[in-house]
């Protein structure tokens, strides 16, 4: 029986996350799990030359990511459910890769009502039909503990990155942190590399400027967060010596504001932009709006709005941040990645808007 | 007190082609003059493409070019905010960001804009409770709001009814049918899918509609067709196209450009509906239809050349 032997599951590369997804699919699940493939031009030449033109970028990517997962050996793959087109990916790239011949199980989470808690021990069963429930519990609260612990020390270093005075000793310890995460077995290893990364980057000496340059991040859920999708735009401004701050991440989203209906827990965010916005514009419009005028009022020098080609909600979301930028006086740089989107365009525009910022910086 | 009734704007773009009947007869019934903008054109659509973000789909950009026309003429302008009715019940974002959206782009002008919400999934407010509230907050009676309510309501079903009726009969004629997979916004627009029902009239073929069926039927033999599809509009014509494709000689998918829920869902319906010729025409704010009618006049001959009447 299929059920009983063990799966090899994946689930698509989703910027430095699957190191999580490996611990709760090994740890708590049972599993083994398949390391999709770092994303590279191929993945997008896959996942582009089989999806439908005009679907938002991050679809093609997961594709051609799943494509690679199948390659190394999946036999098993996930899809998350979602509050925008993200709700409909699985069942399109379900019938596409199966459409191109491929074999495999696929967990589609938008087959299941995601507000009722017994469809969570469903789900779980159909991974494994043995798995203890309060054990799994256990191990999937370590998962996320990493994953909250990934977004602290992620957020920190792309604070810090550029003002490195040793040349590489806080980028060699994000690395370290990081290999840490993706070979963690146990909750001692866990916390042990969260322990070490902190200790680590706190002691690599720091070149920084009284008032530094400071750009804020705000944009679409899956292109602001995975550096390969958006060409690593956070080191490249680091690079630059600015400070990058970015609120948007799994554990600010979900977890801190969490509840299982969400966007309900972020209530209290929704408070401060009243006067911008009444409703929820989309499913991470509210954050996004929030911390953008938060920027503004912090005195940043810039921000940078993020977004996948065609991506509804963020599209929706602009006419805010132009109205925020014109009564903050503050810079804001739109970025659309489609999959043709190329490094050197994208650093003439970065160094553009660098050179904008730094001067305004000197005259006011 | 001046006798002046109250002035509602209805853009006639978007939902207004779901809910015109609704919308008058609840504002009409509450002693308020709806008015309703003049018929799409190239002015109102460049208008619109001006105020829009570059990246929008033509239907927004449509959209606020009705908005702009009704600036600075009625007291209200309608804008609400339609998420779902229910879990795989939902409407595109877009329709969620509307009312704040506008208010952002037509922030500097003085324009009231009226709105209500439905989003039955989070937070339990469905279309009954969005429409008494929206009729409470502008100063009516709760007796009176509710009896407006019950009359639109009402009239939205009726209409709806005798026009689904109607589109039946079209099934019983003689001749080629083309079955039209559209929102009803892209498929009822002046610049965008009457254009092609009227080509295809005027060359002798009956255009159907896929969304101009039972909606509680369609709702559920959609699940034929795509079992997760989440979005209701796109659910009725998966429905009506499940519904319907052994009645019709051919189907065009038409949508505007770059629909989000479209893009997937046309996808997927060409990958599921085998053995009828299929047309996946994408709409662009580029002006004339020659483009689209030498689409249509081949989609046409490939359907005569199939059945030997060419």
């Amino acid at each position: 029986m299929a059920e009983a032997k063990t799966r090899n599951i994946s689930f698509p590369r989703y910027a430095e996350y699957n190191c999580a997804f490996k611990y709760i699919v090994e740890q708590a699940l049972g599993c083994r799990y398949v390391m999709p493939p770092p994303l590279t031009k191929r993945t997008m030449e896959l996942g582009t030359k089989y999806s439908p033109d005009f679907v938002c970028t991050p679809f093609k990517t997961m594709l051609g990511s799943m494509i690679e997962s199948l390659e190394a050996g999946a036999d098993t793959l996930l899809m998350t459910h979602g509050l925008c087109r993200l709700g409909y990916y699985g069942e399109l790239l379900e019938q596409i890769l199966r459409d191109l011949g491929y074999q495999f199980d696929f967990i589609n989470l938008s087959d299941y009502d995601m507000s009722k808690k017994k469809e969570y021990i469903r789900i779980v069963r159909r991974f494994n039909p043995k798995v203890n429930p309060a054990r799994f519990l256990t191990q999937f609260m370590e998962g996320v503990h990493m994953v909250e612990y990934l977004d602290e020390i992620t957020a920190e270093y792309y604070q810090n990155v550029g003002f490195d005075a040793t040349g590489g000793q806080y980028r060699q310890a994000y690395q370290d942190f990081l290999t840490t995460m993706y070979t963690a077995q146990a909750k001692s290893d866990v916390e042990e590399g969260y322990r070490t990364a902190r200790r680590s980057l706190r002691a690599v000496p720091l070149d920084k400027p009284r008032r530094p340059l400071k750009v804020g991040i705000v944009g679409e859920f899956y292109t602001a967060m995975d550096a390969f999708s958006n060409l690593e735009i956070e080191q490249k401004l680091a690079d630059m010596r600015v400070e990058v701050h970015r609120w948007m991440n799994v554990t600010n989203q979900f977890l801190n504001y969490g509840s299982d209906r969400f966007g309900a827990g972020q209530k209290n965010l929704r408070v401060k932009i009243r006067d911008l916005c009444q409703y929820d514009m989309g499913p991470t419009s509210t954050a996004n709006i929030w911390y953008a005028r938060e920027c503004a009022e912090r005195g940043f020098d810039g921000i940078i709005h993020i977004k996948s080609a065609t991506c509804t909600p963020e599209i929706d979301v602009m006419p805010v941040l132009q109205n925020i930028s014109a009564d903050y006086k503050i810079p804001v740089l739109y970025l659309t990645y489609d999959a043709q989107t190329s490094d050197v365009g994208l650093m003439t525009r970065l160094e553009a808007f660098y050179d904008m910022i730094d001067m305004r910086k000197k005259v006011l | 007190m001046d006798n002046q009734p109250i002035k509602i704007g209805l853009p006639r773009a978007m939902l207004y082609y779901r809910y015109r009947d609704l919308w008058r007869t609840f504002f009409v019934q509450l002693g308020m003059e709806p008015v309703v903008s003049a018929p799409t054109d190239r002015e109102i659509l460049e208008r619109g493409a001006a105020l829009a973000i570059d990246e929008a789909c033509l239907s927004l950009k449509i959209y606020l070019g009705h908005v702009a026309a009704l600036v600075g003429k009625c007291d209200y302008i309608l804008a609400p905010r339609v998420s779902n009715f229910g879990r795989h019940h939902s409407l595109c974002t877009r329709f969620e960001s509307t009312p704040d959206l506008v208010r952002n782009v037509f922030r500097n002008e003085r324009q009231k804009f009226l709105s209500y919400e439905i989003d039955e999934e989070m937070k339990k407010l469905d279309e009954e409770t969005a429409f008494l509230e929206m009729g409470r907050s502008l100063d009516c009676s709760g007796k009176a709001v509710k009896r407006a309510w019950r009359l639109a309501k009402k009239a939205e079903q009726a209409r709806f009814k005798e026009r689904v009726q109607k589109h039946e009969l079209l099934y019983k004629r003689d001749g080629m049918k083309v079955l039209i997979a559209a929102h009803s916004y892209v498929a009822e627009d002046p610049l965008m899918g009457k254009p092609v029902a009227d080509y295809l009239k005027r060359v002798g073929v009956i255009p159907v509609r896929a969304d101009l069926v039972d909606r509680e039927a369609a709702l559920k033999r959609s699940h034929e067709l795509s079992p997760t599809c989440k979005w209701e509009i796109s659910r009725e014509i998966l429905g009506g196209i499940a519904m319907h494709q052994h009645d019709v000689d051919g189907i065009i998918l038409l949508s505007a450009f770059p629909c989000g829920p479209d893009a997937m869902v046309n996808e997927l319906i060409t990958r599921r509906v085998k053995g009828i010729p299929m047309l996946n025409l994408v709409l662009d704010s580029q002006s004339g239809t020659a483009g689209v009618e030498t689409r249509l006049e081949s989609f046409i001959d490939i359907i005569r050349f199939k059945e030997g009447t060419l």
